[in-house]
């Protein structure tokens, strides 16, 4: 028997063995499994996209498809279709980023054919089809002078490209392609000395209209494009204005149809207009100088719109040769949407009721409506194509927690108000009882119900701050702009490639206290720091604007909170003093002063400085230098200086090694990334990175790549650097990333590796959570259009080359970076042109909300290392009430056999 | 008469002589080319408008290529160089193909391989880019099924221990096995006490006992 026995106890052995290698199968297979979990069915439950086109540049209405719709090109390079009931996207080409696809001219949709010219030198001409968006052709046109083609004005008529070319001091060069094949048909020079290169010239076609002279003998001239035979025309200024204008002039085309000119006189005081024929005829009457100008044709008539603002849009048409006011086409509106908007495009057809004109008009903040009648149609926020800045913050609770809260409110001690507070709010509670049981209307209540905390902190306000100065409130369930807000007179830090700063100052966690963003920009004019505090949650301005009366340098938010929770912000101007905004945060921040630092880089010269607060009095704040580095122009060009999410939390120190011996991560929260390019032909295509510690200015790591380019994207977080560029030599794209760790002889010690990655980056950021526990992914942006979710684990420096070294939850060393498919977060939502990624914890460890802005705005969350903190939404709640109910019943079964037995038993 | 011979050649290259962008100047390297191709759309149920959804890269937005209605492209004013060619649709995979223009303006399509740079598997040129597979963006939902139910290692980790809970006694229950339980009982029990009962049982008894055990395993078998 014993063999049997020892038989039988090896077999439990090896069975125990087999389970253990199942156990770290199943481990290994849950570290590889780095698939992200979206179920088709999920398609649409987390995330939202917004589509966008930009500000427009041009806009024609196409009366001549059968689906009537409005062709824009704008300044973010895109030509699309718009539907004209609703606004929406019927088809959009993105062309080319930047310079290379600039729109430089749109035309031909009156002819029912689209014709766009795009690029720099050579310009690529592009017919596209109205109906589908197809291209039909494309040819580039041959461009002579390289460095002017900022002068060229380009004109689309009836099949026709003309290319306009004035040539200084002798005469205007026209030439004539045919806008499909590209065939050259003709070219002419019409004589015209007079125009050199201060000349101010516009194209009213079929003439080219210049101004020429500043004082009151300022001359307009005119020449005929198509008739090489005729001689300029003249017009004075007096003929216009009449006795007693005053310059400078300025020359302007009124858009429509007609060829008219307007010229402003008496500093943009008023205008006049002049209609261009063969015969000049001016029309003496003064417009407003504000006023923007569209001529429409109405039953063959020419009517004149003059567009003004003043607390709402005023559009007054008059006939334009009788100035007889037609109020039955004149409106005003008013809108939130309207701001100093100008007429891009209009058309008035005749319809059996009677003359409806439509109204396409573009807002100082890029926003674009329909104006049809009397009546706004639809309005589209382009601005949102042009975020600069985003916050993403949390709601305030709803009115009954916030009444819970206020019941516990630590301030108040007294028993008694305490005791009167309980019952007046129990009273509450049972009104609203009440009247929900009896079904009464709730009271009206200052927030929107569905704007409140969830549980598990999910749904959130995103906070947008456009280049324009208009900020935007969006939810984050369905992406609906909640509030907008206009700040005027503002712009980005020319110095900082326009960025604007947006800081939260106090979140929605301490009521009643509201909460509260800062704005820091530039002021418009003079270029000297403002702040705008407002409130993010409702859009509503709190301090509004402050001028600040200096020029900003640098800022920083203060770690500390005021008695009120408010976070003061560090500002530092271009005299090296320091400013507290609030001025009642100064104590405050006079008091960690002695540990406060301050860091600048500049990019024109190239020197990295640090400064101390130390020398602090409690009335005021002293800096000074502690240390300056530099990082010299004339070799290299400081492109991004990348520091650490101050929100960040590190969970684990160190990394556990296969021998049970610990490698400490090297955490210094003041560590800053700089990258630099080279410049000038020896150091052109080199790439530096410096590690450096921005409180001591100790340089802790350096390395040099040569014979790389941009662009560069690089994400710092933890103990780890990733960062991203083009590897000229290969020809490829490369993924960089180092790791610091804390050594045993020197201070640290770096791991840093090189993969390959097989698609081009538009940009990167890391996933945070709240804790810090989860595992990290980077989210990339790719040229395709693709949102890629890759986890760290693939780009860990530590990866083994040598395949036989093997550490825990550490995969081999492949040159390639693979990317799956089920790791593109937005499936087939793609989104083009991005410009950044805003990444935030939720109220889950476990998940992370994710904003891509750029062309298109795509929200979604994503779970790093899966939902460990919540039920799977596909748990089977039946199959374990079953099994529950099964064990339970079958124990109770078993116990009355066992107990039959052992009766049996006893019996026998 | 070298430009002209370069011109030639310019022709012989590309099929559709429409894309001479040559200017007067001495140095060819400022020439602009023209690289063409055709997009082919999946077979089975390419979506109505897939030429829309579709644009062609080259090197990953320097430059673009907008598809036809029949699926071809060109993408224009290239300079000499590298590229590599991607079709973008959220739709289909294509392979990547990387074209090479050199300064006399030849044409040379190659499969991209971003590992040994230097391999060259040539391709056809004008390009064809053909989809290998379906974009699959999602997991595919797992349904429950009785054997993943059996199979599953937690379920198996407790049924076999109580397969053998079970089955242990109908063993003992055999009658010959339990005496031979009880020989071992019996073994145990009594050859415990005394050292020299121990020794001269197993002296006495040695070889029976060997040759029933080899019986039970025989029985076993």
């Amino acid at each position: 028997m014993a063999p049997f026995v020892r038989s039988f106890r090896g077999n439990i052995h090896r069975f125990l063995i087999d389970v253990q290698i199942l156990q770290y199968l199943i481990i290994l297979i849950g570290l590889f499994n780095l698939s992200l979990c979206l179920y088709e069915d999920q398609v649409g439950k987390f995330d939202w996209k917004q589509n966008y086109v930009g500000k427009i540049k041009f806009a024609s209405f196409d009366t001549v498809s059968a689906a009537k719709k409005i062709i824009v090109a704008t300044e973010e390079n895109v030509i699309a279709a718009l539907n004209l009931k609703s606004g929406q996207i019927l088809w959009r080409r993105v062309l080319e980023k930047g310079y290379a696809g600039q729109i430089r001219a749109l035309g031909g949709v009156t002819d029912g054919d689209l014709v766009s010219v795009s690029g720099g030198v050579p310009a690529i001409v592009r017919a596209w089809d109205l109906a589908t968006g197809h291209i039909l052709h494309e040819w580039p046109i041959a461009e002579q002078n390289h460095d002017r083609i900022k002068d060229v004005k380009w004109h689309i008529k009836d099949g026709t490209l003309h290319h306009i070319l004035p040539i200084y001091n002798s005469a205007v060069e026209v030439t004539s392609y045919d806008s499909k094949t590209g065939d050259k048909l003709k070219t002419r020079r019409v004589s015209a000395p007079f125009i050199t290169q201060e000349t101010e010239c516009v194209l009213v076609a079929p003439y080219l209209a210049c101004l020429k002279g500043d004082s009151s003998l300022a001359v307009l001239l005119l020449v005929h494009l198509f008739d090489t035979h005729s001689q300029p025309q003249s017009v004075t200024i007096n003929t216009i204005f009449g006795a007693g204008a005053q310059g400078p002039y300025h020359l302007e085309s009124v858009l429509g149809e007609e060829p008219i000119v307007s010229i402003s006189a008496d500093n943009n005081q008023r205008k006049r207009i002049l209609l261009v024929g063969e015969v000049p005829v001016p029309i003496q009457r003064d417009i407003v100088g504000d006023a923007t100008l569209y001529v429409v044709s109405v039953d063959n008539e020419n009517i004149l719109l003059e567009t003004t603002y003043k607390n709402g849009a005023k559009i007054v048409a008059s006939e334009l040769l009788t100035s007889k006011s037609m109020p039955n086409i004149s409106t005003s509106v008013t809108h939130n949407s309207l701001l100093s908007p100008t007429i891009i495009a209009s058309v008035c057809p005749r319809q059996t009721k009677g003359v409806t004109c439509r109204h396409l008009l573009v807002s100082e903040d890029h926003s674009v409506a329909l104006l049809q009648h009397n009546k706004l149609i639809w309005a589209r926020e382009e601005a949102l194509a042009n975020i600069v800045a985003v916050e993403i913050i949390e709601l305030p609770m709803s009115d009954r927690d916030q009444e819970i809260e206020t019941e516990f409110d630590q301030k108040e001690r007294d028993v008694l108000s305490m005791m009167f507070r309980r019952v007046g709010s129990q009273l509450k509670q049972a009104k609203t009882f009440l009247q929900s049981m009896l079904s009464f209307t709730p009271q009206q209540s200052n927030q929107r119900m569905d704007l409140v905390r969830d549980k598990f902190g999910l749904h959130k306000m995103i906070v947008l701050v456009t280049s324009t100065g208009k900020l935007y409130g969006i939810e984050t369930r369905k992406g609906e702009i909640i509030w907008q807000l206009r700040v005027r007179g503002i712009r980005g830090f020319s110095k900082r490639s326009d960025a604007i700063i947006l800081y939260v100052q106090r979140g929605s966690r301490h009521f009643p206290y509201p909460p509260q963003c800062a704005l820091l920009a530039e002021d418009k004019q003079t270029g000297e720091g403002i702040v705008y505090t407002f409130n993010p949650i409702t859009g509503q301005p709190l301090d509004g604007l402050v001028k600040l009366g200096y020029r900003i340098k640098q800022s920083m938010l203060l770690h500390v909170t005021t008695d009120d929770f408010l976070r003061g912000i560090l500002i530092f101007d271009i005299r090296d003093k320091v400013h507290v905004y609030p001025k009642g945060a100064t104590a405050i921040a006079a008091s960690i002063a002695k540990n406060t630092y301050i860091f600048t880089a500049d990019q024109t010269t190239g020197i990295l400085s640090g400064y101390s607060l130390s020398y602090s009095t409690s009335q005021e704040l002293i800096s000074h230098k502690v240390w300056e580095l530099l990082l010299s122009p004339k070799n290299q060009k400081i492109t991004h200086v990348v520091s650490k999410n101050p929100i960040e939390r590190v969970h684990s120190q160190g990394r556990v090694l296969s021998d049970r011996s610990v490698l400490y991560k090297y955490i210094n929260p003041n560590l800053v990334t700089i990258v630099t390019e080279g410049v000038g032909h020896t150091h052109k295509n080199t790439l530096n990175l410096y590690l450096l510690d921005a409180v001591s200015g100790a340089m802790i790591f350096s390395i040099m790549h040569k014979r790389v380019r941009g662009p560069v994207h690089v994400v710092h977080s933890e103990n780890w650097i990733v960062y991203s560029y083009f590897n000229e030599k290969s020809r490829r794209t490369e993924i960089a990333s180092l790791e610091l760790y804390e050594g045993k002889i020197q201070s640290n010690t770096t791991e840093r590796q090189a993969f390959i990655f097989p698609a081009a980056i538009e940009s990167m950021r890391e996933t945070i959570t709240e804790k810090g526990i989860t595992s990290k992914h980077i989210i990339v942006a790719l040229a395709n259009g693709g949102i890629l979710e890759l986890p760290w684990m693939m780009v860990d420096p530590r990866r083994p080359i040598n395949p036989e070294v093997r550490e825990e939850g550490v995969i081999p060393y492949m040159p390639e970076i693979p990317i799956h498919m089920d790791a593109i977060i937005n499936y087939n939502q793609s989104v083009f042109r991005v410009s950044g990624i805003h990444t935030s914890p939720s109220g889950l460890e476990s998940t992370c909300l994710v904003f891509v802005h750029g062309l298109d705005l795509f929200y979604t969350r994503v779970a790093p290392s899966k939902t460990f903190d919540v039920l799977k939404e596909d748990f089977d709640y039946y199959l374990i009430v079953i099994v529950l109910a099964a064990l339970l019943i079958s124990s109770y079964i078993t116990k009355k056999l066992a107990s039959q037995k052992a009766q049996k038993q006893a019996w026998k | 008469m070298y430009k002209s011979a370069i011109f030639l050649l310019f022709i012989i290259v590309s099929t559709s002589n429409k894309c001479v962008i040559a200017e007067n100047d001495e140095d060819t390297s400022t020439d602009l080319y023209v690289i063409e191709g055709k997009v082919f759309p999946w077979e089975n149920g390419a979506p109505n408008g897939w030429q829309l959804m579709t644009h062609v890269m080259a090197n990953g937005g320097e430059h673009y290529g907008f598809l036809r209605e029949d699926g071809t492209f060109i993408i224009s004013n290239v300079p000499s160089g590298s590229y590599i060619i991607e079709v973008v649709n959220p739709n289909c995979v294509y392979e990547p193909v990387r074209v090479e223009i050199n300064s006399k303006g030849k044409f040379r399509a190659r499969k991209v391989n971003l590992i040994q740079t230097s391999q060259v598997i040539q391709v056809p040129y004008p390009l064809k880019m053909r989809p290998l597979t379906p974009f699959r963006y999602f997991q595919v939902r797992e349904q429950w099924r009785v054997t993943d139910f059996l199979f599953n290692p937690m379920v198996l980790m407790m049924i076999l221990p109580l397969l053998l809970i079970m089955i242990i006694p109908k063993i003992m229950n055999d009658p010959e096995t339990r005496k031979e339980m009880e020989q071992l009982n019996n073994f145990t029990n009594y050859n415990m006490p005394e050292m020299s009962e121990v020794i001269t049982s197993f002296l006495s008894g040695g070889e029976k006992q060997k040759s029933k055990a080899v019986k039970a395993a025989k029985k076993r078998q």
